[in-house]
C-alpha cells in the first residue's frame, strides 16, 4: 500500500507538467483547430535559450524569464510566419486537411535539427530551483522533492492565471469569442488575427515552461521533449482537447496512470500505456471528460 | 497509337520496360549506387502506403514507421524460427502490418485528421520500446534478415548488392502494379468519394466507415512489405531501425512527391535518397553537428515550402505544367 501511494506522489509532478503542455496545444487548437506538432521543438529550443542564459548569468529565475519569454515570441513568429499563409494558401481535399500536420511537422523537424547544430546532440543538465533529493516527514521518507512541489505550485499558478485572463478580462473574451466563432467574432469587432498570434504566444510560453520544469527531471536534448508532446497531447486528448480544466485533469490522470505503469510493468510499457489511453477515451468517450458531445468533429 | 492499348496492358507494358531499365541500369552502375536502389524500392513501397492512405481517404498517419516494424518483424520472425523462404515472409510481413493496420484502423475510422496524427504519433513512439522489451525480438539488437547470397548460376560477378537490388525491385514493381490496380478498381473510386464528401459518400450507398477501415488495412500491409524490404537493405531488423523520424521521413516523400499520385511515390522516394547526399555535399567542412543535423532541416525545410508553396506536390505541379504547356489550363 505505502509503495502505491508512494507511486501516486511520484506521478503528481510529472502529471502536473503534462497538464501545462496539453495547455499549450489546447490553446492552440482553440484558436486555429490545428494540433500543433511543433510545439516540442519550440518547447526544446527555448528551454536551450534558458539553459543558455543560466550559463551566461547563473541566476535559475532570469533563465527561466527570458525561456519563457523566448517560446512565447517564438510561438508567435510561428503563427505568423507559417500558420497565417498555410491557412490562406490552403485549397480543398485531401491536402488542405494534412497541410497543417504537416507544416508543424517540417517545422518540427527544422527547428530541432537547427538546435541540434547550435548545441549538438549531447545530452545535458538543466538545473533545478531546488533540490531534487526526497523530503523526509518525521523520519519515513515521502518520494516528493522540494522541486517537485515548486514544479505543482508553478502549474497551478499558471493555470489560475490564465483561467483569470479567460474569464475576466477583454483580452480573454475575445479570445473565446473567436474560438467560438471567428466570423462572428470579426463582425463584433474582435481583431481574430491578432487575437490568434496572442494564442500562440501564450501556447509558446506555457510549453516552455514544461520544458524547463521537465528538464532537471530527465535530460536535454534536441529531440527530448518528443515524449513531452505525445504525453501532453493524451491529456489534451483525455480532456477533450476543448477544455483547459479537461486537459489539466487529463495531465493529473495521466502522469498518476503512467506512474503506475512505470512502477508495475517496467519503462517500456509506458509509451505503449499512452497509445492506449488515447484509443480508449477516442472510442469511448471522444469529447473527452469535460468535452461537449460532438466537438471532436468540429 | 498508345489509346489503342487497353489500360491494364499499357501499365504492364511500362511496368515492363521499367524492369529492363533497372536491370540495365543495376549492371552499369558501381556497387553502393545498386545498394541506394535497393533502398529506394523499399522507399516507393513505403510512400505508396501512405499515398494510398491520405491520398485516397484523406487520413494522416504518423504510425506508418511502426507498421513497417510490424511487417519487418513479422517477415524476420517466420525465416529465423521457421526457415520459410524469403519470398514468403515478404507475404508474411504484409499480412503481419495488415492484422494490425486493421485493429487500428477500426480506431483510426472514428477519427479525423488531427485526432488520428496523434493516436498514430503515439503508437509509433510506444512500438519500437515494446520489441526492446521480449527477448524472442532480439532486444536492442534484433534480429538478422537478408536476402542470403545469389543463386551461383547468376555468376562472380554477380554480386549481393545486385541480388538485393533485384528482390528489392521486383517486389517493388509488383507492389507498384497492384496499387495502380486498386486505384483504379472500385475500392479506389469508392475512397475517392469518401475523401472528397462523406456525407455524399454515404448518401450513395458507400459505408464510409468499413472503406475507411478497408484502406487503412491494405495500407498498412503495403508498409509491412516496405519494412521487410527496408530491413533487407540493413541486413537485420531492430527497434532503432523503425524510429519516428522513419515515419515522418515517408510522410515527406508522400508530401513532396504528390500525395495523390502513386507515379509521385518514385519522384519521392528519390527525393529521399537525395537529401542526404545534398546536405553532405553542403556540409563538406562543415562541423560535425552541422553534418548530422543538416538531412533534418532540409526535410523539415521541404515540407514547409511544399505545404504552403505546392500542396499537391511534384506530381500535381507536374500535372499543372504539362496542361498549362497544351494549353488547357487558363491562368
Amino acid at each position: 500500500m505505502q509503495q502505491f501511494i508512494d507511486t501516486l506522489i511520484l506521478g503528481v509532478s510529472f502529471g502536473a507538467i503534462y497538464a501545462l503542455m496539453a495547455l499549450a496545444l489546447i490553446l492552440v487548437w482553440r484558436s486555429t483547430r490545428v494540433v500543433n506538432f511543433a510545439q516540442a521543438g519550440q518547447a526544446v529550443l527555448s528551454t536551450y535559450i534558458g539553459l543558455e542564459i543560466h550559463r551566461l548569468t547563473s541566476s535559475y529565475w532570469i533563465a527561466l524569464i527570458v525561456a519563457v519569454i523566448a517560446g512565447g515570441i517564438v510561438g508567435g513568429l510561428v503563427d505568423l510566419l507559417m500558420v497565417r499563409p498555410l491557412s490562406r494558401h490552403s485549397g480543398t481535399g485531401p491536402e488542405a486537411a494534412v497541410a497543417p500536420v504537416i507544416g508543424t511537422l517540417g517545422l518540427l523537424a527544422i527547428v530541432q535539427g537547427v538546435v541540434g547544430i547550435f548545441w549538438g546532440g549531447e545530452f545535458r543538465k538543466y538545473p533545478a530551483a531546488f533540490s531534487t533529493d526526497a523530503i523526509s516527514i518525521g523520519g519515513s521518507r515521502i518520494p516528493f522533492s522540494p522541486f517537485d512541489i515548486f514544479i505543482v505550485a508553478i502549474v497551478l499558478a499558471v493555470m489560475v492565471a490564465f483561467g483569470f485572463i479567460f474569464q475576466r478580462t477583454g483580452l480573454g473574451l475575445a479570445m473565446r469569442a473567436a474560438a467560438f466563432g471567428s466570423e462572428v467574432a470579426q463582425l463584433a469587432g474582435v481583431r481574430t488575427g491578432r487575437v490568434r498570434t496572442v494564442g500562440w504566444s501564450f501556447a509558446g510560453s506555457a510549453g516552455a515552461l514544461a520544458g524547463v520544469l521537465i528538464t532537471p527531471n530527465v535530460f536535454l536534448a534536441p529531440n527530448s521533449l518528443d515524449l513531452l508532446l505525445v504525453f501532453g497531447f493524451t491529456a489534451a486528448v483525455i480532456g477533450g482537447l476543448e477544455s483547459m480544466v479537461g486537459g489539466a485533469l487529463g495531465g493529473l490522470a495521466l502522469g498518476l496512470g503512467l506512474a503506475i505503469v512505470l512502477q508495475y510493468l517496467g519503462s517500456s510499457f509506458t509509451f505503449m500505456a499512452a497509445f492506449v489511453v488515447l484509443i480508449v477515451v477516442l472510442l469511448v468517450r471522444p469529447q473527452g471528460l469535460l468535452g461537449k458531445k460532438g466537438a471532436r468533429r468540429a | 497509337m498508345l489509346k489503342l492499348i487497353p489500360r491494364p496492358l499499357r501499365t504492364l507494358i511500362v511496368i515492363a520496360l521499367l524492369a529492363v531499365v533497372f536491370i540495365l541500369l543495376a549492371d552499369r552502375v558501381d556497387e553502393y549506387r545498386v545498394y541506394q536502389g535497393a533502398t529506394i524500392a523499399a522507399y516507393v513501397v513505403a510512400i505508396i502506403s501512405i499515398v494510398l492512405l491520405t491520398g485516397y481517404s484523406g487520413q494522416v498517419s504518423l504510425g506508418h514507421g511502426a507498421l513497417m516494424a510490424v511487417g519487418g518483424y513479422s517477415a524476420a520472425l517466420v525465416v529465423q524460427n521457421l526457415h520459410w523462404p524469403l519470398w514468403i515472409s515478404f507475404f508474411v510481413a504484409v499480412l503481419g502490418a495488415a492484422a494490425v493496420g486493421a485493429i487500428l484502423g477500426i480506431a483510426a475510422a472514428r477519427l479525423s485528421g488531427p485526432y488520428l496524427a496523434g493516436t498514430t504519433l503515439a503508437f509509433a513512439v510506444g512500438l519500437p520500446s515494446i520489441a526492446n522489451r521480449f527477448t524472442a525480438l532480439g532486444g536492442e539488437q534484433g534480429i538478422g534478415y537478408d536476402v542470403g547470397l545469389p543463386p551461383a548460376r547468376f555468376g562472380d560477378s554477380f554480386t549481393q548488392y545486385k541480388w538485393l537490388f533485384w528482390i528489392c525491385a521486383a517486389a517493388t514493381l509488383v507492389a507498384v502494379g497492384v496499387a495502380i490496380h486498386i486505384s483504379r478498381s472500385r475500392y479506389g473510386r469508392i475512397w475517392r468519394a469518401v475523401r472528397a464528401d462523406e456525407t455524399a459518400a454515404a448518401l450513395a450507398g458507400i459505408n464510409v466507415a468499413r472503406s475507411k477501415v478497408l484502406v487503412f488495412t491494405i495500407s498498412a500491409g503495403f508498409a509491412g512489405l516496405a519494412g521487410a524490404l527496408f530491413s533487407t537493405t540493413v541486413f537485420l531488423v531492430a527497434p532503432a531501425s523503425f524510429s519516428l523520424g522513419l515515419s515522418f521521413l515517408i510522410l515527406t516523400g508522400a508530401v513532396i512527391g504528390g500525395v495523390r499520385s502513386i507515379y509521385g511515390a518514385i519522384i519521392g522516394a528519390f527525393v529521399l535518397i537525395i537529401i542526404p547526399i545534398i546536405a553532405e555535399t553542403l556540409s563538406s567542412g562543415a562541423s560535425e553537428s552541422v553534418a548530422t543535423n543538416l538531412p533534418a532541416v532540409i526535410t523539415g525545410a521541404l515540407l514547409v515550402l511544399t505545404v504552403l508553396l505546392s500542396p499537391g506536390g511534384t506530381a500535381a505541379t507536374f500535372e499543372h505544367l504539362t496542361k498549362a504547356i497544351r494549353g488547357k489550363v487558363r491562368h
